[in-house]
Protein backbone atom coordinates (compact mmCIF):
# COMPACT_ATOMS: atom_id res chain seq x y z
CA UNK A 1 0.00 0.00 0.00
CA UNK A 2 2.92 2.22 0.70
CA UNK A 3 4.40 1.82 -2.08
CA UNK A 4 1.38 2.48 -4.49
CA UNK A 5 1.10 5.93 -2.03
CA UNK A 6 4.62 6.58 -3.45
CA UNK A 7 3.98 6.44 -6.53
CA UNK A 8 0.44 8.44 -5.98
CA UNK A 9 2.73 11.15 -5.03
CA UNK A 10 5.37 10.48 -7.73
CA UNK A 11 2.69 11.46 -9.76
CA UNK A 12 1.07 14.09 -8.28
CA UNK A 13 4.95 16.14 -7.69
CA UNK A 14 5.25 15.60 -12.05
CA UNK A 15 1.84 16.93 -12.62
CA UNK A 16 3.05 19.78 -10.65
CA UNK A 17 5.96 20.31 -12.52
CA UNK A 18 4.65 20.06 -16.00
CA UNK A 19 2.12 22.89 -14.51
CA UNK A 20 4.85 25.11 -13.89
CA UNK A 21 6.37 24.29 -16.71
CA UNK A 22 3.41 25.23 -19.26
CA UNK A 23 2.66 28.48 -17.13
CA UNK A 24 6.06 29.60 -16.83
CA UNK A 25 6.27 32.39 -19.25
CA UNK A 26 9.40 34.55 -17.99
CA UNK A 27 12.53 32.60 -16.81
CA UNK A 28 14.18 30.33 -19.22
CA UNK A 29 16.27 29.01 -16.77
CA UNK A 30 13.31 28.34 -15.16
CA UNK A 31 11.90 26.00 -17.68
CA UNK A 32 15.56 23.59 -17.66
CA UNK A 33 14.91 23.19 -13.81
CA UNK A 34 11.72 21.93 -14.13
CA UNK A 35 12.23 19.41 -17.00
CA UNK A 36 15.48 18.02 -14.75
CA UNK A 37 13.33 17.63 -11.45
CA UNK A 38 10.45 15.95 -13.72
CA UNK A 39 13.63 12.83 -15.64
CA UNK A 40 13.85 11.00 -12.28
CA UNK A 41 9.89 11.32 -11.57
CA UNK A 42 9.14 10.35 -15.24
CA UNK A 43 11.98 7.07 -15.16
CA UNK A 44 10.23 6.31 -11.53
CA UNK A 45 6.70 6.20 -13.01
CA UNK A 46 8.25 4.62 -16.10
CA UNK A 47 9.87 1.92 -13.75
CA UNK A 48 12.66 2.25 -15.76
CA UNK A 49 14.72 3.46 -12.88
CA UNK B 1 6.35 31.14 -34.91
CA UNK B 2 9.01 33.19 -32.62
CA UNK B 3 11.81 32.18 -31.15
CA UNK B 4 10.12 31.71 -27.47
CA UNK B 5 7.22 29.92 -28.80
CA UNK B 6 9.61 27.20 -30.08
CA UNK B 7 11.96 26.76 -27.15
CA UNK B 8 8.96 24.93 -24.63
CA UNK B 9 8.64 22.54 -27.61
CA UNK B 10 12.45 21.97 -28.29
CA UNK B 11 13.17 21.58 -23.94
CA UNK B 12 10.59 19.03 -23.35
CA UNK B 13 11.93 17.23 -26.82
CA UNK B 14 15.49 17.45 -25.27
CA UNK B 15 14.17 15.84 -21.69
CA UNK B 16 12.21 13.22 -23.75
CA UNK B 17 15.69 12.63 -25.46
CA UNK B 18 17.32 12.67 -21.61
CA UNK B 19 14.82 10.22 -20.69
CA UNK B 20 14.98 7.64 -23.63
CA UNK B 21 19.30 8.15 -23.79
CA UNK B 22 19.53 7.22 -19.85
CA UNK B 23 16.56 5.11 -18.97
CA UNK B 24 16.19 2.20 -21.86
CA UNK B 25 19.43 0.70 -21.41
CA UNK B 26 18.58 0.50 -17.63
CA UNK B 27 14.70 -0.86 -19.09
CA UNK B 28 17.00 -3.42 -21.09
CA UNK B 29 19.60 -4.78 -18.05
CA UNK B 30 16.29 -5.26 -15.95
CA UNK B 31 14.89 -7.17 -18.42
CA UNK B 32 17.67 -9.39 -19.64
CA UNK B 33 17.54 -13.09 -18.57
CA UNK B 34 20.64 -15.09 -18.10
CA UNK B 35 20.38 -18.68 -19.42
CA UNK B 36 21.61 -21.32 -17.47
CA UNK B 37 21.90 -25.02 -18.29
CA UNK B 38 20.80 -27.77 -16.47
CA UNK B 39 23.35 -29.86 -15.74
CA UNK B 40 23.73 -33.64 -15.44
CA UNK B 41 23.08 -33.64 -11.95
CA UNK B 42 19.65 -31.37 -11.99
CA UNK B 43 16.68 -33.04 -10.94
CA UNK B 44 14.40 -30.48 -10.46
CA UNK B 45 14.02 -26.76 -10.64
CA UNK B 46 11.61 -25.10 -7.85
CA UNK B 47 10.69 -21.72 -7.62
CA UNK B 48 11.58 -19.71 -3.93
CA UNK B 49 7.53 -18.64 -3.94
CA UNK B 50 7.04 -22.69 -3.13
CA UNK B 51 8.73 -22.04 0.51
CA UNK B 52 7.32 -17.93 0.43
CA UNK B 53 4.21 -17.13 -1.06
CA UNK B 54 4.58 -13.69 -0.85
CA UNK B 55 6.68 -13.69 -3.80
CA UNK B 56 4.98 -15.61 -6.37
CA UNK B 57 5.11 -13.05 -9.67
CA UNK B 58 7.57 -10.88 -8.62
CA UNK B 59 11.25 -9.85 -9.77
CA UNK B 60 12.47 -11.39 -6.16
CA UNK B 61 11.18 -14.94 -6.90
CA UNK B 62 14.03 -16.88 -8.16
CA UNK B 63 15.14 -20.16 -9.04
CA UNK B 64 16.05 -22.63 -6.65
CA UNK B 65 17.84 -25.79 -8.74
CA UNK B 66 18.07 -29.21 -7.07
CA UNK B 67 20.48 -31.79 -7.30
CA UNK B 68 19.46 -34.75 -5.84
CA UNK B 69 21.79 -37.62 -5.01
CA UNK B 70 21.76 -41.41 -6.36
CA UNK B 71 21.86 -42.45 -2.61
CA UNK B 72 20.08 -40.58 0.61
CA UNK B 73 22.32 -38.35 2.58
CA UNK B 74 22.66 -35.23 3.71
CA UNK B 75 21.39 -31.69 2.48
CA UNK B 76 23.10 -28.25 1.36
CA UNK B 77 22.04 -25.07 0.37
CA UNK B 78 24.31 -22.74 -1.81
CA UNK B 79 23.54 -19.33 -2.54
CA UNK B 80 25.27 -16.95 -5.11
CA UNK B 81 24.37 -12.77 -5.42
CA UNK B 82 22.62 -12.46 -2.42
CA UNK B 83 25.01 -9.18 -3.11
CA UNK B 84 24.57 -8.79 -7.05
CA UNK B 85 27.65 -6.78 -7.66
CA UNK B 86 29.83 -9.50 -5.96
CA UNK B 87 29.54 -12.16 -8.95
CA UNK B 88 32.04 -14.60 -7.62
CA UNK B 89 28.97 -16.00 -5.85
CA UNK B 90 26.62 -16.38 -8.38
CA UNK B 91 29.37 -18.15 -11.06
CA UNK B 92 30.22 -20.57 -8.46
CA UNK B 93 26.61 -21.52 -7.83
CA UNK B 94 26.24 -22.28 -12.08
CA UNK B 95 29.58 -23.80 -12.31
CA UNK B 96 27.86 -26.35 -9.57
CA UNK B 97 24.29 -26.15 -11.57
CA UNK B 98 26.02 -27.04 -14.27
CA UNK B 99 28.93 -29.61 -13.39
CA UNK B 100 28.11 -31.28 -10.62
CA UNK B 101 26.89 -34.83 -9.94
CA UNK B 102 25.29 -35.72 -6.52
CA UNK B 103 26.00 -39.28 -5.44
CA UNK B 104 25.10 -39.22 -1.91
CA UNK B 105 22.58 -36.31 -0.34
CA UNK B 106 21.20 -33.32 -2.25
CA UNK B 107 22.21 -29.80 -3.06
CA UNK B 108 19.77 -26.99 -3.03
CA UNK B 109 22.04 -24.16 -5.62
CA UNK B 110 20.39 -20.33 -5.71
CA UNK B 111 22.43 -18.80 -8.20
CA UNK B 112 20.54 -15.43 -8.30
CA UNK B 113 19.39 -15.02 -4.55
CA UNK B 114 18.56 -11.07 -4.77
CA UNK B 115 16.84 -11.71 -8.18
CA UNK B 116 16.24 -7.65 -7.87
CA UNK B 117 19.61 -6.33 -6.90
CA UNK B 118 21.23 -8.18 -9.78
CA UNK B 119 18.48 -6.26 -12.09
CA UNK B 120 19.60 -2.89 -10.67
CA UNK B 121 22.88 -0.77 -10.96
CA UNK B 122 24.59 2.08 -9.02
CA UNK B 123 24.81 4.32 -12.02
CA UNK B 124 26.48 6.83 -9.27
CA UNK B 125 29.59 4.86 -9.11
CA UNK B 126 29.76 4.10 -13.38
CA UNK B 127 28.40 0.38 -12.82
CA UNK B 128 29.08 -1.66 -15.99
CA UNK B 129 25.66 -3.07 -16.68
CA UNK B 130 26.79 -6.27 -17.99
CA UNK B 131 30.16 -8.29 -18.12
CA UNK B 132 31.17 -10.87 -20.91
CA UNK B 133 32.84 -14.24 -19.68
CA UNK B 134 35.32 -16.02 -22.20
CA UNK B 135 34.26 -19.52 -22.64
CA UNK B 136 34.93 -22.65 -24.98
CA UNK B 137 32.32 -21.61 -27.40
CA UNK B 138 31.69 -17.85 -27.19
CA UNK B 139 30.97 -15.13 -24.87
CA UNK B 140 28.74 -15.62 -22.33
CA UNK B 141 26.95 -12.20 -20.71
CA UNK B 142 25.60 -11.80 -17.36
CA UNK B 143 23.92 -9.06 -15.51
CA UNK B 144 26.20 -7.17 -13.09
CA UNK B 145 24.17 -5.75 -10.66
CA UNK B 146 23.90 -4.07 -7.27
CA UNK B 147 24.42 -5.02 -3.85
CA UNK B 148 20.88 -3.98 -2.42
CA UNK B 149 17.35 -4.62 -4.12
CA UNK B 150 15.74 -2.05 -6.86
CA UNK B 151 13.86 -0.17 -5.26
CA UNK B 152 11.51 -0.48 -7.97
CA UNK B 153 10.83 -3.99 -6.34
CA UNK B 154 10.81 -2.19 -2.80
CA UNK B 155 9.71 1.29 -2.28
CA UNK B 156 10.27 3.62 -0.15
CA UNK B 157 13.25 2.73 2.12
CA UNK B 158 12.30 3.97 6.47
CA UNK B 159 14.28 5.90 7.83
CA UNK B 160 15.85 3.05 9.88
CA UNK B 161 15.59 -0.44 9.07
CA UNK B 162 14.16 -2.24 12.02
CA UNK B 163 15.16 -5.71 12.18
CA UNK B 164 12.91 -8.54 12.66
CA UNK B 165 12.78 -10.43 14.85
CA UNK B 166 15.20 -8.76 17.32
CA UNK B 167 14.42 -5.16 16.35
CA UNK B 168 18.26 -4.00 16.53
CA UNK B 169 18.39 -0.57 14.71
CA UNK B 170 20.36 -1.23 11.10
CA UNK B 171 20.96 1.48 7.92
CA UNK B 172 17.91 2.15 6.16
CA UNK B 173 19.16 1.20 2.81
CA UNK B 174 19.82 -2.52 4.55
CA UNK B 175 15.65 -3.02 4.08
CA UNK B 176 16.81 -3.91 0.74
CA UNK B 177 20.21 -5.69 1.60
CA UNK B 178 19.02 -9.74 1.55
CA UNK B 179 22.20 -9.92 3.90
CA UNK B 180 20.65 -8.06 6.99
CA UNK B 181 16.99 -9.13 6.32
CA UNK B 182 17.53 -12.76 7.85
CA UNK B 183 15.40 -14.34 8.69
CA UNK B 184 12.73 -12.63 7.38
CA UNK B 185 8.86 -12.92 7.74
CA UNK B 186 6.29 -14.37 5.54
CA UNK B 187 4.53 -10.62 5.29
CA UNK B 188 7.71 -8.47 5.83
CA UNK B 189 8.84 -6.24 3.10
CA UNK B 190 10.02 -8.01 -0.17
CA UNK B 191 13.22 -8.84 0.86
CA UNK B 192 12.31 -10.10 4.51
CA UNK B 193 10.52 -12.62 2.09
CA UNK B 194 13.39 -13.91 -0.21
CA UNK B 195 15.34 -14.42 3.07
CA UNK B 196 12.14 -16.33 4.74
CA UNK B 197 11.97 -18.33 1.14
CA UNK B 198 15.39 -19.89 1.96
CA UNK B 199 14.56 -20.31 5.58
CA UNK B 200 11.51 -22.16 5.22
CA UNK B 201 13.30 -24.09 2.74
CA UNK B 202 15.89 -25.09 5.08
CA UNK B 203 13.24 -26.36 7.54
CA UNK B 204 10.83 -28.16 5.51
CA UNK B 205 14.06 -29.85 3.87
CA UNK B 206 16.12 -30.34 7.03
CA UNK B 207 19.42 -28.70 5.32
CA UNK B 208 22.06 -29.26 7.02
CA UNK B 209 24.53 -26.87 5.52
CA UNK B 210 24.23 -23.31 4.33
CA UNK B 211 26.76 -21.63 2.39
CA UNK B 212 26.12 -17.98 1.23
CA UNK B 213 29.07 -16.85 -1.58
CA UNK B 214 30.33 -13.33 -1.38
CA UNK B 215 33.01 -11.03 -2.03
CA UNK B 216 34.27 -8.07 -0.20
CA UNK B 217 37.31 -5.57 -0.40
CA UNK B 218 41.10 -5.91 -0.54
CA UNK B 219 40.53 -3.04 2.28
CA UNK B 220 37.97 -4.56 4.73
CA UNK B 221 39.41 -7.14 7.17
CA UNK B 222 36.90 -9.68 7.01
CA UNK B 223 38.05 -10.64 3.47
CA UNK B 224 39.59 -13.94 2.22
CA UNK B 225 37.85 -15.78 4.78
CA UNK B 226 34.64 -18.39 6.02
CA UNK B 227 32.73 -16.62 8.28
CA UNK B 228 31.38 -18.54 11.04
CA UNK B 229 28.98 -18.79 13.75
CA UNK B 230 30.08 -21.45 16.50
CA UNK B 231 28.39 -24.18 15.75
CA UNK B 232 29.93 -23.82 12.03
CA UNK B 233 33.46 -23.03 13.91
CA UNK B 234 35.27 -26.41 13.28
CA UNK B 235 34.19 -27.19 10.07
CA UNK B 236 35.19 -24.13 9.13
CA UNK B 237 38.82 -24.15 10.32
CA UNK B 238 39.32 -27.57 8.75
CA UNK B 239 37.92 -26.32 5.32
CA UNK B 240 40.00 -23.30 5.96
CA UNK B 241 43.50 -24.86 7.19
CA UNK B 242 43.11 -27.40 4.57
CA UNK B 243 42.46 -25.45 1.14
CA UNK B 244 45.47 -23.25 2.35
CA UNK B 245 47.74 -26.56 3.03
CA UNK B 246 46.51 -28.61 -0.40
CA UNK B 247 45.44 -25.88 -2.37
CA UNK B 248 47.97 -22.87 -1.39
CA UNK B 249 45.86 -20.12 -1.45
CA UNK B 250 45.41 -17.82 1.97
CA UNK B 251 41.66 -18.59 3.53
CA UNK B 252 40.86 -17.54 7.47
CA UNK B 253 37.96 -17.60 9.97
CA UNK B 254 36.19 -15.12 11.22
CA UNK B 255 33.49 -15.60 13.95
CA UNK B 256 30.07 -14.20 13.24
CA UNK B 257 29.62 -11.50 15.67
CA UNK B 258 26.54 -12.73 17.80
CA UNK B 259 25.32 -9.16 18.72
CA UNK B 260 25.35 -7.73 14.43
CA UNK B 261 21.70 -8.63 13.58
CA UNK B 262 19.90 -9.94 10.14
CA UNK B 263 23.46 -11.68 8.31
CA UNK B 264 22.77 -15.30 7.03
CA UNK B 265 25.82 -16.76 9.07
CA UNK B 266 24.35 -15.44 12.18
CA UNK B 267 20.40 -15.83 11.63
CA UNK B 268 20.62 -19.00 9.74
CA UNK B 269 22.03 -21.07 12.39
CA UNK B 270 20.05 -19.22 15.16
CA UNK B 271 16.71 -19.20 13.50
CA UNK B 272 17.07 -23.09 11.71
CA UNK B 273 18.92 -26.45 11.78
CA UNK B 274 21.33 -25.37 9.04
CA UNK B 275 25.11 -24.58 9.89
CA UNK B 276 25.63 -21.54 8.30
CA UNK B 277 29.15 -20.76 6.50
CA UNK B 278 29.40 -17.11 4.91
CA UNK B 279 32.32 -16.98 1.91
CA UNK B 280 34.23 -13.79 1.12
CA UNK B 281 37.15 -13.52 -1.46
CA UNK B 282 38.73 -10.74 -2.18
CA UNK B 283 36.96 -8.35 -5.36
CA UNK B 284 39.27 -5.18 -5.62
CA UNK B 285 36.45 -3.85 -7.86
CA UNK B 286 34.72 -3.16 -5.12
CA UNK B 287 36.90 -1.41 -3.22
CA UNK B 288 36.43 2.90 -3.10
CA UNK B 289 40.51 3.84 -4.03
CA UNK B 290 40.33 2.61 -7.27
CA UNK B 291 40.63 3.75 -10.82
CA UNK B 292 37.57 3.49 -13.47
CA UNK B 293 34.76 0.76 -12.39
CA UNK B 294 35.22 -1.13 -15.77
CA UNK B 295 34.56 -4.63 -16.95
CA UNK B 296 38.41 -5.18 -17.02
CA UNK B 297 38.57 -4.22 -13.52
CA UNK B 298 35.48 -6.68 -12.43
CA UNK B 299 37.36 -9.79 -14.21
CA UNK B 300 41.17 -9.08 -13.91
CA UNK B 301 41.09 -7.41 -10.33
CA UNK B 302 44.07 -5.01 -11.48
CA UNK B 303 44.61 -1.10 -10.14
CA UNK B 304 47.43 0.47 -9.66
CA UNK B 305 45.79 2.57 -6.89
CA UNK B 306 45.41 -1.25 -4.76
CA UNK B 307 48.66 -1.73 -5.62
CA UNK B 308 50.67 1.38 -3.93
CA UNK B 309 48.46 0.81 -1.09
CA UNK B 310 49.27 -2.98 -1.13
CA UNK B 311 53.53 -1.13 -0.96
CA UNK B 312 51.75 0.67 1.91
CA UNK B 313 50.46 -2.54 3.67
CA UNK B 314 47.23 -1.39 3.61
CA UNK B 315 45.08 -4.35 2.60
CA UNK B 316 44.11 -7.32 4.52
CA UNK B 317 45.06 -9.44 1.65
CA UNK B 318 48.45 -10.05 -0.39
CA UNK B 319 48.51 -8.46 -3.81
CA UNK B 320 50.74 -7.88 -6.60
CA UNK B 321 50.68 -6.56 -10.25
CA UNK B 322 48.96 -9.53 -10.96
CA UNK B 323 46.03 -8.67 -9.34
CA UNK B 324 43.25 -10.59 -7.78
CA UNK B 325 41.53 -12.49 -10.93
CA UNK B 326 37.75 -14.16 -11.20
CA UNK B 327 39.44 -16.64 -11.75
CA UNK B 328 41.00 -16.90 -8.17
CA UNK B 329 37.99 -15.83 -6.59
CA UNK B 330 35.53 -18.00 -7.98
CA UNK B 331 38.04 -21.17 -7.59
CA UNK B 332 38.44 -20.04 -3.85
CA UNK B 333 35.06 -20.47 -3.52
CA UNK B 334 34.83 -23.83 -5.62
CA UNK B 335 37.08 -25.29 -3.48
CA UNK B 336 36.17 -24.08 -0.23
CA UNK B 337 32.86 -25.22 -0.71
CA UNK B 338 33.87 -28.46 -1.27
CA UNK B 339 36.05 -28.46 1.50
CA UNK B 340 33.29 -27.74 4.05
CA UNK B 341 31.11 -30.38 2.19
CA UNK B 342 33.86 -33.06 2.92
CA UNK B 343 34.75 -31.69 6.35
CA UNK B 344 30.96 -32.05 6.74
CA UNK B 345 30.64 -35.50 5.72
CA UNK B 346 33.61 -36.73 7.92
CA UNK B 347 32.37 -35.39 11.33
CA UNK B 348 28.71 -36.69 10.06
CA UNK B 349 28.92 -39.61 8.23
CA UNK B 350 24.93 -40.43 8.27
CA UNK B 351 24.66 -36.92 6.53
CA UNK B 352 27.30 -37.43 3.99
CA UNK B 353 27.04 -35.52 1.46
CA UNK B 354 29.46 -36.91 -2.26
CA UNK B 355 29.59 -34.13 -5.20
CA UNK B 356 32.06 -35.25 -8.56
CA UNK B 357 32.24 -32.99 -11.54
CA UNK B 358 32.97 -29.74 -9.80
CA UNK B 359 36.47 -28.39 -10.55
CA UNK B 360 38.41 -26.78 -8.17
CA UNK B 361 41.22 -23.79 -7.01
CA UNK B 362 43.79 -25.08 -9.50
CA UNK B 363 41.44 -25.97 -12.75
CA UNK B 364 39.64 -22.41 -12.63
CA UNK B 365 43.10 -20.83 -12.62
CA UNK B 366 44.34 -22.90 -15.16
CA UNK B 367 41.33 -23.46 -17.51
CA UNK B 368 39.10 -20.03 -17.03
CA UNK B 369 35.75 -19.69 -15.31
CA UNK B 370 34.47 -19.93 -18.92
CA UNK B 371 35.49 -23.11 -19.19
CA UNK B 372 33.50 -24.69 -16.94
CA UNK B 373 30.25 -22.89 -18.56
CA UNK B 374 27.57 -24.98 -20.37
CA UNK B 375 26.35 -23.65 -24.08
CA UNK B 376 22.82 -22.62 -23.89
CA UNK B 377 22.56 -23.45 -27.96
CA UNK B 378 24.01 -26.57 -27.95
CA UNK B 379 21.67 -27.77 -24.43
CA UNK B 380 18.62 -30.25 -25.80
CA UNK B 381 15.85 -28.20 -25.41
CA UNK B 382 14.13 -27.74 -22.32
CA UNK B 383 17.62 -27.74 -20.49
CA UNK B 384 17.83 -24.03 -20.05
CA UNK B 385 16.30 -22.02 -18.00
CA UNK B 386 16.72 -18.30 -18.03
CA UNK B 387 17.28 -16.94 -14.93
Amino acid sequence: MIMIAYYVITAFLLVLVVWNFVREKERRQDLVLYLLVAVPLLLRLLRWK
Amino acid sequence: MTKDTLLKPALAAAAVGLVLWGGLPLLRHRRFDVPVVKGPGVTAVLRLSEFSPGLEGTVADTNVYVLEGREPGGKVLLMGDTHSNEPEGMLTAVIFVENARVEKGTLYVIPFFNNSASRNTRAGDGYPLYFDIATDWGAQRFRFGNRDASPLDQWPDPDVYIHYPERQLLSYIDVRNTNRTWPGRANGPLMEKVTFGAMELMRREKVDVAIDIHGAETMFPVTNCIVAPEKSVKIATLASLTVKAAEGFENHVEPSPAGFRGLSHREIGDHGPSLPFLLEAPIPFLDQPTGPKTVKLLLDGKDPFLLSLSKKKKLFVPYDESGWSLEKRVGQNLSVSLEILRQFTKKTADRAITVRGVPRYAEVVKAGVGHFLADPAKAPAGDVVMN
